[in-house]
């Protein structure tokens, strides 16, 4: 997805989008930036300080700094939760655990190998079993038998998902089994880096209630879950963003933007996910 | 080769043409030996006069002939060199000279000398400890590829012409230790991109040749005004390999690396071979103990029998605490190549050796492809904003 | 390994049985050695090396690389994994090392050299050093090397030259590997005297190099027995049995005895013209490691009429070689590990087969034992054991015309094999070495 956060000097949030993703980057950036923008009445130069994150992050022609998810998270979730140390982020690409001290980065794992530790994980998952994204969470948690799913391979998973189903196996049993291998996969890389509390989920897989609870099982552990956990890292890029700004205007008396040009978007509602 | 470009612009012209100064030579009537790892001694090539070249891979280059051969779990940096060659990108070569520094190294030798027809092809065995039996061994091995390389050059080696070889090749280690001295300063007087070029550059001309360039290098650099950019941060980069200017870039969008810890940086040509009344025993020595490489087994006490883990990890990585202070190194990215088992295995090690200084440290493991830039570019500007 | 079921369809020796039990002894001794306060020693596969040394001595010596397999069968690896990964180890290293790393970060660490409770067959105590080896692949002695993170046992490395087939016979090359062996050897002598306070007793050093000799001389000639149709001794029996001939498992005077008897038994069976197996169809050799946790995976394949008839050279006895001149017995011992590897030099270099000292052997076993396949069983994480098998798959049907199914897993990870998969595959490959049968008859073969 593409996402902004516009935020007012006290870092409050007073704008954000969420948008589809692609390979347009620019073209994304641009849509996203400008429906932001509508919402609240702004002109591009209304803004102070823009930066992007992400991994398109090379590609927001008019951000002033680029910084990674990582860092971005980092302060986005401090921002929420004050007393975080380690947040992991389940996002559809990939997993992210952070260390954070007083809202920096001071360490992180992500996952080195393939789909099986993310999102994505379940997407395909639940494209085989015919069940929307959105609803696999729910479906989890009406599981009432324990089903080890034994192929760390997600292309793997979905045949062994169609014999499960057609062994008679109930589908919130899978589903569930799903869950928690995923979660086992993040709870690894999390192993990785170390568990302090307090312990932040976050990104997509945090606005699935099943996999909140997956990753509590695995981790035995508490977890905070931010109400927008899609927008934690928009979040974080703002307040570095405002941070940025300030520090310039108390070194030198100003901070001077990029150029501010939004393309045109020269397409509308095309989907891209 | 133009004259038209000198010193750092002709590095950087041999790195994106590598074969070109060999393919001359060969019509020149030269014969070119190929290797493909640093352990191989080219003091003895030189020496009979032939042109040592490194073969390398192509990180650009899907990989599809070395299939045949090597499955897909394997070293990246090998399968792609023997990509290449099965592709016939060295088709110039005379012969090459494998040794067993890494079980990569050893089977893909093995799948090279069956899938090829070069005239020459020898295999080097190396002990894995530094024992002195180990190292006799290994003089052994370089006695036994002297015979079979004289056999082809259809020359005697000499005495005489190892020990000026060996002190052609000292000259050039010499140089490039020289040239890291211009990494010292803040901001560094040349950049690690540049250094990858020049190192690859070295490894594709005759020694000679390289020392010349090298010289014409030095002096270009040492009165430039167009060096790179100062960064806060000043890395020390760890691997097996780093021999692709890609790779090195997305370090140096947002740091300066000021030693590169690797066969594409300075690991070759941080000592010197001592002189010995045998030449080859000095030979011997200098690769079997002074190439830092992982594939070697270390100890602080040959042999010893009591194990404390603090002086163990001073006796492998102690060397690089100089380095650290010398050059104000402010962070360490250890680069891990996938399957590499060796660097794999040191890494945890290495790290606790560089949290022990107080270093912040990161390993990154990559594939060795082009589409590993992008991973890691966020996992190295991640580690720059932990750090800055 | 231990506490299967037999099946009918594979007709088991039973002179397996008693050596099949040695592992499980060896495990037990270590437990009983390190309660009564004396040393236990972690060591590996090192093909006829440093055993006998540590033999001779009494010294009790456990393997993680077979506690490894074990952990896996009895499903304790994950955790052990889990954790060597939390401690900053990647994950593609070889299951049996990130086992062990876990396992001594847990009893070290974690329980301050107490042996964990979950471990199975009383686990591994700690040991006193750990005798590492080159042979094989860089994995096995880096990871003993990163044991030093977890205890302050030293480790000693065994050498293991590696020479290229046509280097092999550069004149003196071979003495000059011997040498290496024979003062490399003297100096671990050296070392293991000062770990355990005591001198090497050379006459039992003496006995003890002949007794490996002569085991394995005979267990060579059981395997020899297998050449006839059918075949009378399965693979399973053969990685059952093959423990007190590699590793030196038991009593070395009662494992001689062992394998005389089952050289008896086998005998018997080509006598009355006995298989393994109540219909051989076909004639199958496999490479590398088993999967040692779906062994009954064989008897699914035995019903079909697959016989097993050679394995694995990795775990085979050397050829055997007359060292009875030879009266140094360290220089005995170096001659004889060193004839694992260049028993074949010769005829590889005849046959021009470069690929290495794992890929020839299978050439010579798959023309000797008359095999009409091969199923290769790639490991993910075990590199050493899979690297050579497309260059065999390729030799072997280039040079006889046999084909080869090849059937991924791993060591320790055993979610990556599966059966039924694998016999799916069984009945088009049937087709296909049926076909490949006429093929070589076409060309002259008599197989």
């Amino acid at each position: 997805m593409t996402k902004v956060a516009l935020i007012d000097k006290s870092s409050n949030l007073i704008s954000t989008v969420k948008g589809p993703t692609g390979p347009e980057h620019r073209q994304l950036a641009n849509e996203v930036m400008r429906q932001a923008l509508e919402k609240v009445s702004l002109q591009i130069d209304d803004i102070s300080c823009i930066v992007a994150t992400g991994y398109g992050r090379v590609n927001v022609p008019f951000a002033d700094r680029q910084i990674t998810e990582l860092s971005c998270h980092a302060r986005g979730v401090s921002s929420i939760f004050p007393n975080v140390r380690t947040a992991i982020d389940i996002g559809g690409q990939d997993a992210k655990c952070m260390k954070i001290d007083n809202g920096r980065l001071i360490s992180f794992v992500m996952n080195d190998k393939c789909a099986a530790g993310t999102g994505r994980f379940l997407e395909v998952t639940a494209a085989t079993l015919g069940v929307k994204l959105e609803d696999m969470g729910d479906i989890s948690l009406k599981a009432t038998k324990r089903i080890q799913i034994s192929n760390l391979c997600t292309i793997f998973a979905q045949q062994e998902v169609v014999a499960l189903l057609s062994r008679g196996e109930r589908l919130e049993d899978i589903v569930a089994g799903l869950h928690n291998a995923l979660a086992s996969r993040i709870a690894a890389l999390a192993q990785r880096l170390g568990i302090e509390p307090d312990l932040v989920l976050t990104g997509g897989g945090a606005k699935n209630t099943g996999m909140v609870r997956a990753v509590k099982e695995s981790l035995g552990r508490e977890l905070l879950v931010p109400e927008e956990p899609l927008l934690t890292g928009a979040l974080g890029a703002a307040i570095l963003a405002g941070e940025t700004y300030m520090k310039a205007v108390a070194a030198s008396g100003a901070f001077s933007a990029k150029p501010r040009r939004l393309e045109k978007a020269t397409f509308f509602g095309r989907e891209h996910r | 080769m133009s004259d038209k470009k000198r010193g750092l612009s002709k590095a950087r012209e041999i790195y994106l043409n590598r074969s070109q100064r060999a393919r001359e030579l060969k019509a020149a009537g030269k014969r070119i030996m190929g290797y493909p790892c640093a352990y191989v001694p080219l003091e003895m090539i030189t020496a009979l006069d032939l042109v040592p070249y490194r073969t390398c891979g192509d990180m650009k280059e899907p990989v599809t002939e070395a299939d045949r051969a090597l499955p897909s779990s394997f070293c990246p940096i090998m399968r792609t060199c023997l990509d290449c060659a099965l592709k016939g990108k060295n088709d110039f070569l005379d012969g090459m000279v494998t040794i067993h520094s890494c079980d990569p190294q050893e089977k893909t030798a093995r799948v090279w000398e069956s899938y090829t027809d070069y005239p020459y092809f020898h295999f080097i065995d190396m002990p894995v400890t530094v024992r002195p039996e180990a190292l006799e061994y290994f003089e052994g091995q370089l006695n036994d590829f002297k015979k079979t390389l004289e056999a082809f050059s259809g020359k005697k080696l000499s005495t005489g012409t190892l020990e000026a070889a060996i002190e052609s090749h000292n000259r050039q280690r010499t140089l490039v230790r020289e040239l890291y001295e211009l990494t010292k300063p803040s901001p560094p007087l040349v950049s690690g991109t540049e250094i990858v070029q020049v190192v690859k550059a070295l490894m594709s001309l005759p020694v000679a040749e390289g020392n010349e360039l090298l010289a014409d290098i030095m002096s270009e650099v040492q009165s430039r005004t167009d060096g790179p950019e100062r960064k806060a941060a000043r890395l020390l980069t760890w691997g097996s390999t780093l021999d692709n200017t890609d790779i090195m870039q997305v370090f140096e969008a947002k740091a300066n690396v000021v030693m590169d810890e690797s066969c594409g940086g300075i690991r070759a040509y941080r000592a010197e071979v001592r002189r010995s009344p045998d030449p080859i025993e000095g030979l011997a020595d200098y690769y079997l103990n002074e190439i830092t490489c992982a594939r070697s087994f270390r100890q602080a006490i040959l042999g010893e029998t009591r194990k404390r883990y603090a002086r163990d990890l001073q006796s492998r990585f102690g060397y690089l605490k100089g380095i650290i202070k010398e050059w104000n190194i402010n962070g360490a990215i250890m680069l891990l190549v996938r399957y590499c088992d060796p660097f794999a295995f040191e890494m945890p090690s290495l790290k606790d050796y560089f949290d022990g200084l107080g270093i912040p440290n990161t390993y990154i493991e990559y594939d060795y492809t082009a589409g590993a830039l992008a991973p890691l570019r966020t996992r190295v500007e991640a580690f720059l904003e932990t750090i800055s | 390994m231990a506490g299967e079921k037999e099946k009918r369809a594979i007709n088991r020796l039973e002179s397996m049985r008693p050596l099949r039990a040695k592992v499980n002894e060896t495990y037990l001794k270590s437990i009983e050695a390190m309660q009564a306060g004396k040393p236990a020693v972690w060591g590996m596969l090192n093909f006829y090396y440093g055993d006998p040394v540590l033999k001779a001595m009494d010294i009790e010596v456990v393997y993680p690389e077979n506690y490894g397999a074990i952990a896996a069968a009895t499903g304790v690896a994950q955790q052990y994994l889990d954790r060597a990964n939390a401690d900053g180890f990647p994950t593609h290293l070889c299951g049996y090392s990130l086992t062990t790393l876990g396992y001594a970060s847990r009893m070290m660490k974690e329980l301050k050299g107490q042996i964990p409770p979950e471990a199975p067959l009383g686990g591994m105590p700690k040991p006193l050093f750990l005798m590492s080896s080159a042979a094989i692949c860089d994995a096995r002695y880096k990871w003993f090397q990163s044991l030093g993170r977890y205890m302050d046992a030293p480790v000693w490395t065994l050498e293991a030259p590696t020479p290229g087939v046509k280097e092999f016979f550069i004149e003196g090359y071979y003495d000059r590997m011997v040498d290496l062996g024979v003062k490399h050897l003297s100096n671990f002598v050296t070392f293991v005297e000062d770990m355990v306070g005591r001198k090497m007793d050379w006459d039992k050093l003496d006995k003890t190099a002949n007794l490996m000799i002569e085991i394995n001389r005979v267990w060579h000639e059981v395997n020899e027995l297998r050449k006839v149709k059918p075949c009378p001794m399965h693979s399973r029996d053969f990685w059952s049995a093959m423990p007190a001939a590699l590793f030196l498992a038991g009593d070395l005077e009662d494992s001689l005895g062992l394998y005389q008897d089952m050289y008896k038994e086998v005998k018997g069976r080509v006598d009355s013209g006995t298989g393994a197996i109540p219909e051989e169809k076909y004639r199958l050799v496999f490479a590398e490691l088993p999967p040692w946790h779906s062994l009954s995976f064989f008897d699914k394949l035995a019903e079909r009429g697959w016989n097993f008839v050679i394995e694995s050279f990795g775990y085979r006895p050397p050829i055997p070689i007359d060292l009875s001149k030879v009266s140094d017995p360290l220089e005995r011992i170096t001659r004889f590990n060193l004839q694992f590897f260049a028993g074949y030099y010769e005829d590889a270099r005849k046959q021009n087969v470069l690929g290495g000292a794992f890929a020839y052997p299978y050439l010579k076993y798959a023309r000797e034992w008359k095999c009409d396949g091969a199923l290769l069983h790639p490991l993910i994480s075990c590199r050493s054991a899979s690297t050579h098998l497309p260059y065999v798959s390729n030799m072997l049907m280039e040079k006889l015309k046999v084909p080869s199914l090849s059937i991924e897993g791993d060591i320790v990870d055993l979610r990556l094999f599966n059966p039924q998969d694998a016999l799916a595959r069984a009945e088009p490959f049937e087709e296909t070495m049926e076909h490949y049968r006429k093929m070589r008859k076409q060309e002259g073969l008599d197989w």
